[in-house]
């Protein structure tokens, strides 16, 4: 990390604890009720009590659960559908008009229908998490499936490769990184789906957390509850990043 | 003795004039032949042609006396750009044709790192393509073609984009590889000097036609002498006329 980007990092450290402490005046001074805005140290101690008395671990790995079985079922079975319409003309012109009328119904609008189909609970929150992931892979496969270079496509002919060895050693290689990119938007996804799922069809985790907060009027508790699916998001994301990083190593290596 | 050759061969991408037309062409057994032309002339896609990579949709193809259908691993090519997989090591690059067709034995391995070895490589087989330089990765694609030791090596114009100095290297480095196998060489470019310097005979190419061939009759091994020769200069006149080039300096 070169010294503009560590002061930059410095920065923004340095406008989160400005921000909290402007706001910790701002509930104190202001006499905000603690309903409306609670004060950051109000919310850290929600967030503690939570964490210390072990209350929030069911609702956190309740979430995390439906976030990683949903977010790895809508992958495997985008990918799936992704790379089949890449390869195949006909399944791409027969399903293609399904695909773009269902990308346009908003997922989290079946919420109720799924609750009808799968039940109160968590398989409900898992389909809506798999189907939000879906598309995004789907979609960035096929297109990365095509878009491959003309010339390496003959040069693949040019050699006799099969069919088979074209897309695993030509077409999958080299779309990798717009998969990849897919895989990066559909983890940001599956977060709200997950969470606004368990709104609607859950007792456990954090997003029936946020509700139940909601209906004893206990905003700290809130508050805190959104800490912590932003510290999850986070940590998912950076995985990602991560992943997709060593993924491409030898892509991006150029010294 | 016709090696390769082409009959009355002609060929239309659909809905558009014919690209190529009569052509008659036939390559010896270990020559090497330039094909200029300019821009569009159809040059490219005679080289396709003869690759197998297109069918023409008149007369024949002939390569090694049998009709030519599909490219095969008789025949080596090397692309406009390098076309390097920038995901695969520079060895593993070079060993693509043989472990599209088979795992890689060592002594397929062993030549890999011999050619690498030739054109100056030897110390870049572990590396990324993206690591090295515009001349090296088309070094690359050199190796690579050659690794199956092809009869009949296609190049489409494989050093158009690189500089004059790193230019004149790799055709030394082909014509080296080339000549020392008896290797048969196609080659495609717009680059007259290139065309006379390589080949034993030059075709010019015009709208989709072959309207003039030149033979090349400079001693060999050529090198840099060459380039300066009263004969070169000739010959390069002589490809400049039957390109109508003197009209255009005029």
């Amino acid at each position: 990390m070169n010294d503009d980007s560590l002061r930059l990092r410095l920065g923004s450290l340095l406008l989160l604890a400005v921000l909290l402490l402007a706001w910790e005046a701002a509930s104190r001074f202001l006499g905000l009720s603690a309903l409306v805005l609670p004060a950051p140290s109000v919310v850290l101690r929600s967030l503690w009590n939570g964490l210390a008395s072990g209350y929030f671990w069911p609702h956190i790995r309740s979430t995390a659960a439906e976030l990683g079985l949903g977010l790895a079922a809508g992958c495997v079975v985008g990918f799936a559908a992704g790379v089949a319409m890449a390869e195949s003309r006909l399944l791409r012109g027969l399903l293609m008009p399904y695909v773009v009328v269902s990308q346009v119904i908003p997922k989290l609008a079946l919420m109720p229908l799924f609750i009808v189909w799968f039940g109160f609970g968590m398989t409900s929150t898992v389909v809506i998490t798999a189907l939000i992931c879906f598309f995004p892979l789907m979609e960035n496969t096929l297109t990365a499936l095509r878009q491959v270079p003309p010339e390496r496509l003959e040069l693949f002919r040019m050699l006799g490769a099969s069919r088979a060895q074209t897309l695993w050693r030509l077409k999958l290689p080299s779309g990798l990184p717009g998969i990849l990119a897919g895989l990066r938007v559909a983890v940001v996804l599956a977060l709200v789906g997950a969470v606004v799922g368990e709104f609607i069809g859950a007792s456990k985790g954090l997003g029936a957390l946020v509700i139940a907060s909601q209906g004893t009027m206990d905003t700290p508790l809130m508050f805190a509850v959104l800490v912590l699916i932003a510290v999850l998001g986070m940590l998912v994301y950076q995985a990602t990043l991560a992943l997709e990083r060593w993924l491409l190593l030898p892509y991006t290596r150029i010294s | 003795m016709s090696f390769l050759a082409l009959r009355g061969v002609g060929y239309t991408f659909p809905g558009w004039p014919a690209v190529v037309q009569g052509v008659d062409w036939t390559v010896g057994e270990g020559e090497f032949h330039c094909l200029v032309g300019r821009s569009g002339c159809g040059k490219t896609t005679l080289l396709k042609l003869a690759a197998g990579l297109l069918h023409p949709d008149q007369g024949r193809i002939t390569f090694q006396d049998a009709e030519l259908t599909a490219p095969g691993p008789g025949l080596g090519f090397v692309f406009q750009s390098p076309t390097l997989l920038e995901w695969c090591r520079v060895i593993d690059n070079v060993l693509l044709p043989v472990s599209l067709q088979r795992r890689p034995d060592p002594r397929a391995a062993d030549r890999a790192q011999w050619l690498l070895g030739q054109l100056g490589l030897a110390a870049h087989a572990r590396h990324y393509p993206r690591q090295l330089s515009g001349g090296q990765q088309s070094r690359v694609a050199l190796a690579r073609a050659l690794i199956l030791e092809p009869a009949l090596l296609l190049l489409d114009e494989p050093f158009a984009a690189l500089d004059a100095i790193t230019r004149e290297e790799l055709q030394d480095d082909l014509l080296h590889m080339s000549r020392e196998r008896g290797t048969t060489v196609l080659f495609v470019t717009h680059d007259i000097a290139e065309a006379v310097y390589l080949a034993d005979r030059v075709a010019v190419m015009d709208g989709g036609r072959i309207v003039e061939q030149v033979g090349i009759d400079l001693p060999r091994p050529r090198s840099a002498a060459t380039r300066t020769s009263e004969a070169f200069v000739r010959r390069c006149a002589q490809v400049r006329a039957a390109m109508h080039m003197d009209l255009v300096a005029a």
